[in-house]
């Protein structure tokens, strides 16, 4: 402000102070009136309820895997019989070892991500795990990566057992 | 640093001399009073539905299966969705508020007269295009009103002259409004913003060339203007405070009132409702549509009534400058058209039945008669009011005025002898 | 003319007159709706609720409630576990009696209810006023003041009901479900209040320190 004819030093002080408060209100009223609208863009109530998901599993035979949504991504579910368990007890034949009793809650359920963790494919259900057909990384009956680019063995998602046919993907007991 | 940052950019770009030209230098009169900040609050308020709009973009589907539920979906599931969309739709009855009062400060201090014509026209132009806006984002919600609103009126091109029905078809992208029509008018609608803003440069181009009139309607010296900057800048920011407190009680606590209960029964094109209302600020057009028994008399009257308003420069003839102010019968037929425009409100708000059929066609005899009657009037009042005697100053513009009109008749008359000789 | 006001003063006395003059003409012919305060508040929906979810939702769908919604209006997840049998909490309060069913029954699907609340003039005083003007016409038939020719049928049996505690308790119980479809049309109505009332306290604090700063600025003119 160059136009300060009238202003002698009592009228400068006032001016400045009214001014100033003026504008730190006016600055907070905007941030808070831009506020709903940033958050307008976060995901909304029905969306934020899909960060679970219940997966009834009673209907489910031995051997049987099943691929369910969690989050938009697939979700590999494997009701194991007795023999694959006995297969896949210890660390494992892959790149990565990892105890297999360490990657489920319950032995006879396994509850994976079904992303390849090399570059994001949904490998496909073989008899001996899963198999990539991006770029060929093969998996065993616990989601370990047996051979393949892939570095790492399948994610596990959060989840835990309502009852003993229900889990609940997205909440970690 | 800035002042470096700010010469850098004056070496390529005329940032300052523009700032310094359309603000801190551009010659405003002082006497201005509140009626002239409806033009920038209803800048305030495009800005208010360009918000809000882009960010309901972002969840509405544009699909006759879906557009309902969408707009449902806004108001329960996203967050301030509900805050977004009554800003939205409060917003739109705003803007008409705004432009109306706005219309009527041109209307009622005559500043559509020489040089400014240019300015009103442009004004027309924008009016129509915020009408076509609304009318096309009314249909959005799909409900019962939107659909059978787009229906009545889409149906009003039919009265087109020997291609109506084709016409009527090609507006819709289907037989009746339905999926295809949703879809252009979202797109649209989407559209027509950015070229009211378009629009508006050219109209504050025009205002930048020949300057605000004031409410004495006479040209004030050059010593009676002050710089927009700061008067006019903290003004017109004070004005939105007061604006935004009469906008947020709306919004926040009387939202509905702006919506039609029946919008919120999704369209059924098997079920008119009982009562087809447009929204308040078209009203008084469709008064004047239903007027007329004929379809295309009907069309061509509220066309009309809308375009009407663009001869008004031609229509006033009275050398005495400023509108009312100075001219009592002026003043009268201002005053007297406002009340016909809210009795035309009224009979379009009814089903036509009973006294009102007759009240509405009265009303549009006033309509257009006040403004045929304006010509003889004006003539008529400026006689009277030079007899009367007039303020110094304002006798000073008649006599040039008066002299003015003179030299043209003798210019014109000289010439004609000229080419007679010939 | 003599007094500047004059006219625009005649103007607002007109319009204003008129204004009221078309209200008053327009609702001496409709039906009166009675005037009837619902409460709206957390208790009154949570009442309303448990009424419309056992008896209302039997034939009326609420397609734009959720069963996770339940628990905005402070139900805990026992009591929504409790309304939605084996329903996920995603499901619509979807009607038990099936649209066929419906159709069979009454001649037509029973409207949703969601809505209804704002899809009529004064929704809740027209709620409360239709499930109230049942009366008898004949022998074990009624009719609907509000809605003559109504096809549901007497709910409440008010029409027939004549011990006054009952009467009473019937009552509150409409009320009370007319505040639950208040809340279920427009579920954060009473957020949207609180916010209005800040935002515009908060607009009065600035646009008062606005005018301060206008009058300053202004005062520096007369020299």
């Amino acid at each position: 402000m160059t136009d300060d004819v009238k202003d002698g030093p009592d009228n400068r002080g006032r001016r400045d102070f009214i001014e100033s408060i003026t504008s730190v209100v006016a600055a907070g009223g905007i941030a808070a009136a831009a506020w709903p609208f940033v958050q307008s863009m976060n995901p909304s109530l029905d969306v934020l309820s899909k960060s679970t998901t219940e997966v009834d599993l009673s209907p489910m035979v031995p051997g049987e895997a099943k691929t369910v949504s969690w989050q938009g991504k697939p979700v590999f579910i494997l009701r194991r019989t007795d023999e694959q368990i006995e297969k896949m007890r210890g660390e494992g034949e892959g790149k990565v070892p990892q105890a297999d009793d360490s990657r489920v809650l319950e032995p006879e359920w396994l509850v994976l991500i079904g992303l390849c963790t090399h570059l994001g494919c949904v490998p496909n259900r073989k008899e001996e795990g899963w198999f990539c057909p991006c770029h060929g990384s093969a998996y065993d009956n616990s989601g370990r990566i047996l051979r393949g680019p892939a570095p790492r063995n399948l994610d596990l998602p959060p989840y835990q057992f309502v009852s003993k046919d229900k889990i609940i993907i997205g909440k970690k007991a | 640093m800035s002042n470096k940052i700010v010469a850098w950019i004056d070496e390529r770009f005329p940032l300052t001399a523009i700032i310094k030209h359309e603000m801190t230098e551009y010659p405003v009169p002082r006497n201005l009073s509140y009626w002239w900040n409806f033009g920038f609050l209803a800048m305030t308020v495009l800005v208010i539905q360009l918000v809000s709009g882009i960010f309901l973009a972002m969840h509405f589907k544009a699909d006759a299966g879906m557009a309902f539920d969408s707009v449902e979906h806004i108001m329960r599931n996203v967050n301030y969705g509900w805050l977004i969309r009554y800003m939205h739709s409060t917003g739109a009855s705003a803007f008409f508020i705004v432009i109306f009062i706005h219309m009527a400060r041109t209307l009622y201090y005559g500043s559509y007269r020489a040089p400014r014509e240019l300015m009103w026209w442009t004004g027309q132009v924008l009016l129509i295009m915020l009408m076509a806006t609304a009318f096309m984002g009314y249909l959005l919600p799909w409900g019962q009103m939107s659909y059978w609103g787009a229906q009545v009126i889409t149906n009003l091109f039919g009265a087109t002259p020997f291609i109506g029905p084709e016409v009527v078809v090609w507006l819709r992208g289907d037989y009746s409004v339905g999926d295809p029509t949703i879809s252009r008018f979202f797109s649209l609608h989407y559209l027509m913003p950015f070229l009211v803003v378009g629009m508006i440069v050219i109209h504050l181009v025009a205002l930048h060339m020949v300057k605000s009139s004031n409410p004495s309607g006479i040209n004030l010296a050059a010593k009676d203007n002050i710089p927009f900057h700061p008067y006019f800048t903290i003004k017109d920011i004070f004005s939105i405070g007061v604006f935004l407190i009469i906008f947020s009680a709306l919004m926040f606590f009387t939202p509905n009132s702006f919506i039609e209960a029946d919008n919120y029964i999704p369209a059924n094109p098997l079920k008119t409702p009982a009562h087809i209302v447009p929204e308040w600020y078209f009203l008084p057009f469709y008064a004047i549509l239903r007027a007329v028994p004929d379809l295309l008399g009907g069309v061509v009257a509220m066309v009309l009534s809308l375009l009407v308003f663009a001869a008004m420069p031609y229509l006033d003839r009275s050398s005495i400058p400023g509108g009312a102010r100075y001219r009592p019968f002026y003043r009268a037929l201002f005053y007297v058209f406002a009340v016909d425009v809210f009795i035309l409100a009224y009979v379009g708000a009814k089903p036509p039945e009973g006294f009102l059929v007759p009240l509405g066609q009265l009303a549009t005899f006033i309509y257009f008669g006040l403004f045929i009657l304006l010509p003889f009037l004006s003539s008529k009042e400026e006689k009277w009011l030079i007899k009367r005697g007039l303020p110094p100053k304002v006798q000073e513009l008649v006599d040039a005025e008066v002299a003015q009109r003179a030299q043209h008749k003798a210019d014109r008359a000289a010439k004609r002898a000229a080419r007679r000789k010939k | 003319m003599k007094n500047n006001f004059f006219m625009p003063v005649s103007f607002l006395v007109i319009i204003s007159g008129l204004f009221i003059g078309g209200n008053v003409l327009a609702s001496s012919s409709a039906v009166p709706l009675a005037k009837v305060d619902i409460e709206l508040n957390q208790e009154a929906y949570k009442r309303g609720a448990k009424v419309a979810i056992e008896t209302c939702n039997l034939c009326h769908e609420l397609k734009y409630i959720r069963y996770r919604n339940l628990l905005d209006i402070g139900f805990t997840q026992q009591e929504v576990d409790g309304f939605r049998g084996n329903k996920s909490m995603e499901e619509v309060l979807a009607a038990s009696m099936t649209p066929p069913l419906a159709k069979k029954a009454f001649g037509m699907i029973p409207p949703d209810l969601s809505l209804m609340a704002k899809a009529r003039k004064k929704g809740d005083r027209y709620i409360y006023t239709l499930m109230t003007s049942y009366h008898e016409v004949a022998d074990n038939q009624y009719d609907n003041k509000l809605f003559p020719g109504i096809r549901m049928p007497d709910i409440f049996a008010l029409s027939v009901e004549t011990d006054e505690k009952r009467r009473a308790m019937q009552d509150q119980q409409i009320k009370d479900v007319t505040s639950f479809l208040v809340w279920a049309s427009d579920p954060h109505a009473d957020t949207r209040r609180t916010i209005g009332t800040y935002v515009i306290a908060y607009l009065v604090l600035l646009t008062f320190l606005l005018w301060l700063w206008k009058r300053k600025v202004w005062s520096r003119l007369d020299d």
